[in-house]
């Protein structure tokens, strides 16, 4: 049985953050990504991560993946809104999506000193399967990739190492509803 | 080169906007647009406006298109010619008006660079506009005008700019026209054009079983067109629901009709608000559940089921959860409801709501819109009542600008149809009503245009009377003066104890004497005695008037639902006292 809090916390003082993945076909035009960031930061909502590429050259398709935290009932408003923008064709919050696959890169740089810590490396990159793209004498460049919870971890391993020197670069999570 | 099919900017643009069949624009010259100007001094199919500041030129494209119809336009320069222009463009964004704003732009190869009169305009107007465009090839330059001439007035409408380099107005292309131009669907986004029978079937068959049924209808029906007012006449008359508008309804269903509650809201009337409180069906036709409408979320309407009928899909389930919704145009919707009920034979003969009209009956009563005009000084209520029955026998058009003469006309001035009530409603843009009045008179030259003002709000664009002086057009400037912000007294002396921090407008000028400084008439009723001949003769002179109407200067706009309180929690005069637990609650909303 768990105790009673001696402070009473009233439950709707926290309105519920939630993680959102969202998916935006747009045109690839000069303004765009300006226009959806609006959307966000007059908010005061942050982007967590960010990813826009040219998907279809011919069409001039770009897709835009935005990670944010925030209230359900306000990322359904910035869908809505989304949709309404010229250049938008369609904006999905893969949340919503019966089946959707998510994936994400990284990229990961580590000096090393000595040995032993050169195995603990090596046995985190074989647990995580990490590609090695480049390995010196001191230094190795292990490309990842997964969710970013499953980067999140590697990284989390990573960090029980004492003594060692890790630089990173990841391309947030991109995702694709079936 | 020198081929005779080719053009320059300037001229594509007067070429696109002839075949938008644009006859006016609203402007003010400056470096960055001195190409354009040049195409428009040889031309004579577009008539320029001159105006004296841009801020006038966009509230003038506001009332220009709110009182015709049309798509409203405007010209400015670089720099702060278009910084000037961001509030305008911001108001229409919020009462959904088709404009579309040309600025220059300085030279494509100085963009960027901090050159004389330059700035970011498509970064500084992308959250005001509906969309905009920086044209740098000139030959992306009539498709871009024809596709914002789309954009502007498809859908839910709203304004559109077009920023324009000088070199780009100064380079040649081939002019395309707007019927060889294929638009992108996904672009417009006009809403679909398939009524949704579902929704109309689901809607007739709650109306039957209803017992306490009303129409909450909003500015989207003005949208719509004259023909969505006269489809709602029909079913209203069909089906004896009353119905209520909010502020941008006012006109599209006539304000003196038995059916009609007049308008709810903060300032609303007592049937109105407590019939939405208490009805069991809600039927929302182009109305966004706005803060000043809905009052306390979680108290409002609380029984209802609810149907929303909204050509913006992001308004769906924005401030209020519906039950059932169609994205689908309204005169469309209501076409589709009415010849439903007509071909189904449907007859609501024996429901003909008695309950409820004899509920609604006694609320009505309570003559919420009852004031005591003494025999002295002028009630403000009083002023607006006798300027309706001195000009109702006109097809007359009224802008306003912000506070509490704008309730007031809101409440005492009835409208029989639609585009006849021109205000700011969303934005709440003091300096509005001056500039609006030009260019629904622009629209309307034979009409009776009159902006009811308050002195403080028309202090804030004074300087468009010359405009009106040198176009001839003769607009009424009917200033209910209390030598207040007057809405903003209200709220200090409601929320602040009566503590009149900078509400006071000092230095007042006389405005008679302003107006003949400016070659326009000014005209002035000190009291009640005056007051009939003052009307009369602003309304017989044929030249701009201001009317200095000098009326009580502590009267307060009633009925008033407070910030934070529900529909239910009305105040009805000064002597009704607020909840002070609501009262905390409201003191922090707007």
């Amino acid at each position: 049985m768990s105790s009673t809090s001696v402070y009473p916390t009233p439950i709707n003082a926290f309105k519920q953050s939630k993680r959102s993945v969202l998916s935006v076909i747009v045109d690839n035009e000069p303004g765009i990504l300006a226009r959806i960031v609006g959307l966000f930061s007059g908010r005061g909502y942050n982007i967590e991560a960010l990813n826009v590429t040219v998907v279809d050259v011919k069409k001039n398709l770009s897709r835009i993946t935005i990670e944010t935290l925030g209230e359900e009932k306000v990322i359904s408003q910035i869908i809505a809104q989304l949709e309404k923008l010229v250049p938008v064709h369609s904006a999905t919050n893969l949340a919503n999506l019966s089946e959707s696959y998510e994936a994400e890169i990284c990229l990961v740089k580590i000096e090393f000193e000595n040995e032993e810590q050169d195995q603990k490396i090596l046995n985190f990159a074989d647990i995580y399967r990490s590609r090695t793209v480049q390995k010196r004498q001191n230094i190795v460049v292990y490309e990842i990739s997964g969710t970013s919870e499953r980067i999140n971890k590697f990284l989390d391993d990573l960090d029980t190492i004492g003594g060692i020197k890790v630089e990173l670069v990841r391309s947030g999570p991109i995702g694709l509803g079936i | 080169m020198n081929n005779e099919n080719e053009f320059t900017g300037a001229d594509i643009l007067l070429k696109a906007l002839k075949d938008q069949e644009v006859d006016t624009i609203f402007g003010y010259p400056g470096g960055a647009v001195l190409p354009i100007y040049d195409a428009i001094f040889g031309q004579n199919f577009l008539k320029h406006v001159l105006v004296r500041q841009e801020a006038g030129a966009v509230h003038a494209a506001e009332g220009y298109a709110r009182s015709s119809g049309k798509v409203g336009v405007l010209l400015v320069t670089s720099g702060p010619g278009v910084t000037n222009v961001v509030t305008g463009l911001t108001d229409a964004l919020m009462d959904s008006i088709p404009i579309v704003c040309i600025s220059g732009q300085v030279p494509s190869h100085l963009i960027g660079t901090d050159a004389f009169q330059e700035c970011d305009t498509t970064g500084i107007t992308r959250p005001c506009t509906k969309h905009n465009y920086l044209v740098k090839d000139v030959n992306k330059l009539s498709e871009t005008i024809h596709e914002a001439f789309k954009i502007a007035s498809s859908g839910r409408p709203g304004p559109v700019l077009i920023d324009i380099p000088k070199d780009v107005q100064f380079a040649k292309s081939k002019y395309i026209s707007k019927k060889d131009i294929s638009f992108r669907e996904h672009r417009i986004k006009a809403g679909s054009k398939n009524v949704d029978n579902n929704f109309v079937k689901e809607l007739v068959n709650h109306i039957k079983k209803s017992e306490r049924p009303i129409f909450y209808v909003g500015g989207g029906c003005l949208n719509s067109g004259h023909q969505a007012s006269q489809e709602l006449i029909k079913l209203v008359n069909k089906t004896n629901i009353p119905i209520t508008t909010t502020l941008h309804g006012l006109g599209c269903f006539p304000g003196e009709d038995k059916s009609s509650l007049g308008m709810l809201g903060m300032h609303g009337n007592y049937e109105a608000n407590l019939a939405m409180n208490k009805c069991d069906l809600m039927i929302n036709v182009g109305a966004r559940f706005d803060d000043r409408v809905t009052g306390r979320l979680d108290a409002f309407s609380p029984d209802s089921i609810k149907f929303h009928i909204d050509i913006d899909q992001s308004s769906i389930n924005k401030n209020v959860k519906v039950n059932f919704h169609t994205n689908t145009d309204i005169t469309l919707t209501l076409k589709e409801i009415n010849s439903f009920i007509d071909s189904n034979n449907i007859d609501f003969g024996d429901n003909d709501y008695n309950n409820w009209w004899g509920q609604i009956n006694e609320w009505r009563k309570k003559e919420c819109l009852h004031y005591e005009q003494g025999d002295e000084v002028i009630k403000p209520q009083h002023a607006i009542s006798r300027l309706y029955e001195l000009t109702k026998q006109k097809d007359t058009f009224v802008t306003t600008e912000v506070g509490q003469h704008q309730m007031w006309a809101a409440q005492y001035y009835k409208f029989s149809k639609p585009n006849r009530w021109i205000t700011s409603g969303g934005l709440g843009t003091m300096g509005f009503g001056m500039p609006a009045a030009v260019g629904a008179q622009m629209a309307n030259p034979d009409s009776l245009v009159i902006d009811i003002a308050g002195e403080a709000s028309f202090l804030m664009n004074i300087q468009e009377i010359a405009t009106a002086v040198q176009y001839k057009l003769p607009i009424k400037i009917f200033i209910l003066n209390n030598e207040y912000m007057g809405m903003v007294r209200q709220w200090q002396e409601l929320l602040h104890g009566s503590r009149y921090s900078e509400s006071y407008v000092d230095a007042l000028p006389d405005f008679k004497k302003l107006a003949e400084s400016f070659n326009a008439v000014g005209v002035r009723a000190k009291n009640i005695s005056e007051l009939d001949d003052t009307i009369n003769e602003m309304i017989s002179i044929d030249r701009p008037v201001i009317a200095d109407i000098w009326v009580d200067k502590k009267e307060n706009c009633f009925p008033m639902i407070p910030s934070g309180a529900a529909h239910h929690e009305m105040l009805l005069s000064k002597y009704d006292k607020e909840n002070p637990e609501n009262q905390e609650k409201g003191k922090v909303l707007v």
